[in-house]
């Protein structure tokens, strides 16, 4: 047995296994002890039995260890060096589950890290500075913490980030950090005069402090269960908080009825807001009709209904099915990925969507919400009564626009158009290349826009080729 | 009224907005720098309060004065409650010594509507332009969005603001209409949507200003009206996925001093809502559907959680193979998660899973023990009855007292 002492820490600690581990020195041939060698007296005895280390043989560890050793060596328990080695032994003779939370070292060495980890971000929460008078010169703010673990120089980067030019001293029982308000230093062991003006500063704000952690406090729904499990009751007497904490919660639970408002806030007098109820309301424009229509049921899940957009002179109307994803939360039609490839397509058949007017013939999404992550926002396509129930706002368009040419952009459109009591039996295929006159116009038919961006390869050649067709037909027919 | 009268009159007002998050905003520091404040997309809880909640953010009304009668809602014009203002300065001054101090992560400022839905959003904005510009602070601010504001005003919010939010306030249209008049489900549905497509549009854009960069949350209040958890999770999911919440808060319904006949005297079981937020996170965390989870009309059972129900009610899925099955399967077993789902995985790359893994994982047994299978260990009582496990599994009363 031999004894192995670790004077400065972790780069220590790894120094001396790297020896050991390359000298094939196995963990339970060895003890480790903090302090310089010679301060134990059996050290001598113990001696270095295990001979020279061999030729240096390469150590290959995966790229992940040193860092997760380093932090759980800053949990303070006896074994931490004995623990560390032989999770690197184990590692580096090839057995990986050390590392692992589900392995008895692995579980443990997670463990300490976890618990590490957590008392870095306690400090990072609990710290609480306090401020100094602008005569007794840096650092301006101060404060005291007694962490369970080596973490300080974990959390020293983080105040740095938060508190920019202001100076700040953390005083811990055995070292200290300070910020000159550019970079930091670490003080070890905590200077004893640090730690006293650490200790001793107090400050008004924290009165403040409490009168509104006293208010935020609900004690209809006190659980100092739940309180205490998220801060550690350790904290508590450095916390300016700490002193209520038992106190809100003894007088929650006796107060009768429970209530929700903070004592001092029952204690002060009312005041109704005197206005009437007419003045209150707010001044919202008028809705549209068509953003009030209850015809059907799709605006209950819709963020709003999309009114076609364009010259109300125009000479050709783009009819789609139904709003989708974007423009139902823009309230504007065809903005979207399909608008942009139907602009694309206009501007091949030298057509300006300025100059087109632009549609739907449903104006609010249907879509159904699914389980998925991120959870689903599916597109449905409208059925024949809700095609029914919307086609008022087209004639509406219709007539208001009255263009000589319609594009068609899909099936929906289509029946809308033809006024087809039963949109599924009717084939967009049959339409396609064959305008037809209808109610006093030309109904050309194209594939929709959303259809060819959810196809590929020859038959996503073929939608755009038929879209295309379309719309130099439209704008033929419109020059007639 | 001196600072300290008005900071408890306005605290009060504002601690029914459960929401206290710090998360989810960039990358920003100053050290070295002239200003205050960082973020780091994790939020920090400074303190809790005997209630068990984060304290993470200095939440405050700008005023309690409110033009609204919203029923459920302690600031409400007819209620009889001390009523209070903050100067934009005020609120400023007490973010900065908060935060100095390490008391806070950030603001979440709301306020009761004075004058204008305009008039109230333009305060709000003002307070967080002087601390972003006058004052460089680097901090976390989350503004309430007044939905009736107009949508230059949202949009220069999200300028400031990590995260924003709008509150649904209730699940259903028709219960808004009752309880809060003023309110408008279309004007809050039209907010978020503008709010969801400001933060994709800087998103897409590298070189955009930064919109909203915590995304946007909301708030619904559970128990005011008799909605049962069905509607309010099939709500919730379609708030999701309609305009990408990072979350919905579900805030128990509190009776309000002098409450008005319209709401109830009595506060739903505060299980109920720890229920809710179980349920919510399944669908946010697990990829779990409000209909899985709820498939009929009705609440959530109190005596169980949301996913023990769901695997109660699928048993034919049930044993799990831990050493075969996917994922994100392990991850639906009842008592492992997705962190212990993930470790499973990774630890059966190197070997065989054995039950004494379990158990060192802190995998709550005595609930797993029916679900799975590892290498050394089957359920003997793979046939158990589902009624009998269920017994056997539900919260006994003394420990749901304990919880609350």
């Amino acid at each position: 047995m031999r004894t192995v002492f670790i004077e400065r820490g972790f780069e220590d600690w790894r120094r001396q296994s790297r020896q050991l581990l390359q000298a094939g020195i196995a963990p339970h041939e060895l003890t480790w002890t903090n302090g310089q060698a010679g301060s134990d007296l059996f050290a001598a005895a113990a001696g270095d039995d295990g001979g020279t280390p061999g030729p240096p043989r390469p150590t290959r560890v995966p790229r992940e260890l040193p860092a997760l050793l380093e932090c759980a060596s800053r949990f303070r328990a006896g074994d931490r060096w004995a623990l560390l080695y032989r999770v690197l032994w184990r590692v580096a003779h090839g057995d990986r589950s050390a590392m692992l939370a589900g392995d008895r070292d692995g579980g443990e060495l997670q463990r300490r890290i976890r618990q590490v980890r957590r008392e870095a971000h306690h400090m990072e929460a609990f710290v609480r500075f306090r401020e100094r008078p602008q005569t007794e010169g840096a650092p301006r703010f101060v404060a005291w913490h007694e962490p369970a673990y080596d973490v300080l120089e974990l959390v020293t980067e983080h105040f740095l980030a938060r508190l920019g030019r202001v100076g700040w001293l953390i005083a811990t029982p055995d070292a200290a950090a300070q910020s000159n308000g550019v970079e930091a230093r670490l003080l070890h062991p905590c200077p004893p005069e640090l730690a006293a003006m650490a200790r001793s500063t107090a400050d008004d704000t924290d009165e403040l402090w409490r009168a509104y952690y006293s208010s935020t406090f609900n004690p209809a729904r006190v659980n100092a269960g739940l309180a205490r499990q998220h801060m550690p009751a350790r904290f508590w007497k450095h916390l300016p908080e700490g002193v209520l904490i038992a106190r809100l919660a003894a007088n929650a639970q006796l107060s009768r009825p429970h209530r929700s408002q903070a004592a001092a806030v029952a204690e002060k007098v009312g005041q109704q807001v005197q206005v009437c109820t007419e003045q209150a309301r707010p001044k919202r424009p008028l809705p549209s009709s068509l953003e009030t229509c209850r015809n059907c049921a799709l605006w209950r899940d819709a963020t709003c209904a999309v009114p076609g957009e364009g010259p109300k002179t125009a000479g050709l109307m783009l009819v789609g099915e139904q709003p989708g994803d974007q423009e139902d939360l823009a309230g504007r039609p065809f903005i979207g990925p399909a608008g942009r490839l139907l602009d694309r397509q206009l501007a091949d058949a030298d057509l300006r969507r300025a100059e087109v007017y632009v549609t739907n013939a449903v104006k609010h999404f249907k879509w159904q919400a699914g389980g998925g992550l991120p959870p689903l926002r599916r597109h449905r396509t409208p059925d024949a009564e809700e095609i029914a129930a919307c086609r008022p706002w087209l004639e509406q368009e219709l007539a208001q626009v009255r263009p000589r040419v319609v594009v068609a952009l899909g099936r929906t459109a289509l029946a809308a158009l033809l006024q087809a009591s039963d949109p599924t039996r009717l084939r967009l295929a049959d339409f396609l290349g064959r305008p037809r006159w209808h109610n006093g116009r030309w109904v050309v038919a194209a594939p929709h826009p959303a259809a060819i961006l959810r196809s590929e390869g020859t038959l996503r050649e073929r939608l755009i080729g038929e879209l295309q067709t379309a719309l130099r037909q439209a704008a033929t027919l419109q020059a007639d | 009224m001196d600072l300290t009268d008005k900071l408890i009159v306005l605290a009060d007002a504002a601690k029914y907005d459960v929401s206290c998050a710090s998360s989810g905003a960039p990358l920003r520091s100053s050290k070295g720098r002239e200003g205050l404040g960082a973020s780091n997309g994790a939020g920090i809880c400074h303190s809790f309060t005997p209630d068990g909640r984060c304290v993470s953010l200095l939440k405050v009304l700008l005023t309690n004065f409110c033009l609204y009668d919203c029923q459920y809602c302690v600031n409400r014009r007819s209620s009889d409650v001390p009523r209070a203002r903050f100067t934009p300065d005020e609120v400023v001054r007490l973010t900065l010594d908060f935060y100095r101090r390490n008391l806070v992560s950030g603001l979440f400022l709301s306020s009761g509507i004075i004058r204008s839905a305009d008039y109230t959003m333009e305060q709000l904005v003002g307070v967080a332009r002087l601390l972003r510009k006058t004052h460089a602070f680097r901090g976390y601010i989350h503004l309430k969005t007044i939905p009736d504001a107009a949508p230059e005003l949202i949009a220069e919010a999200g300028l400031y603001a990590d995260r924003l939010s709008v509150n649904i306030e209730l699940p259903t249209e028709s219960g808004l209409e009752r309880l809060a008049p003023e309110k408008n489900g279309q004007s809050i549905r039209r907010a978020m949507g503008r709010i969801r497509l400001g933060v994709e549009e800087s998103g897409d854009e590298p070189r955009a200003p930064r919109f909203a960069p915590a995304g946007q949350s909301t708030q619904m209040i559970v128990g005011a009206d008799p909605t049962d958890d069905h509607t309010i999770l099939d709500t919730a999911q379609r708030l999701y996925g309609a305009y990408s919440l990072r979350r919905v808060y579900y805030s128990a319904f509190s009776p309000i001093p002098q409450s008005p006949g319209s709401v109830p005297r009595q506060a739903p079981p505060l299980l109920r809502e720890h229920r809710l937020y179980q349920a919510d996170f399944l669908m946010r965390g697990y990829g779990f559907g409000a209909a899985e989870l709820l498939p009929a009309p009705g609440n959530l059972p109190l005596d169980i959680d949301p996913k023990l129900a769901w695997a109660l009610n699928h048993r034919e899925q049930f044993p799990v193979d831990l050493n075969r099955a996917e994922a994100m399967l392990i991850a639906r077993v009842p008592g492992i998660g997705v962190r212990n789902a993930k470790r499973l995985v990774q630890l059966r790359r190197e070997r065989r899973i054995r039950y004494e893994d379990l158990v060192r994982l802190r995998c709550p047994m005595d609930k797993l023990r029916a679900f799975v299978v590892v290498q050394d260990y089957r359920p003997p009582h793979g046939d158990l009855e589902t009624g009998l496990l269920r017994r056997a599994l539900a919260d006994s009363p003394k420990t749901q007292l304990a919880l609350w």
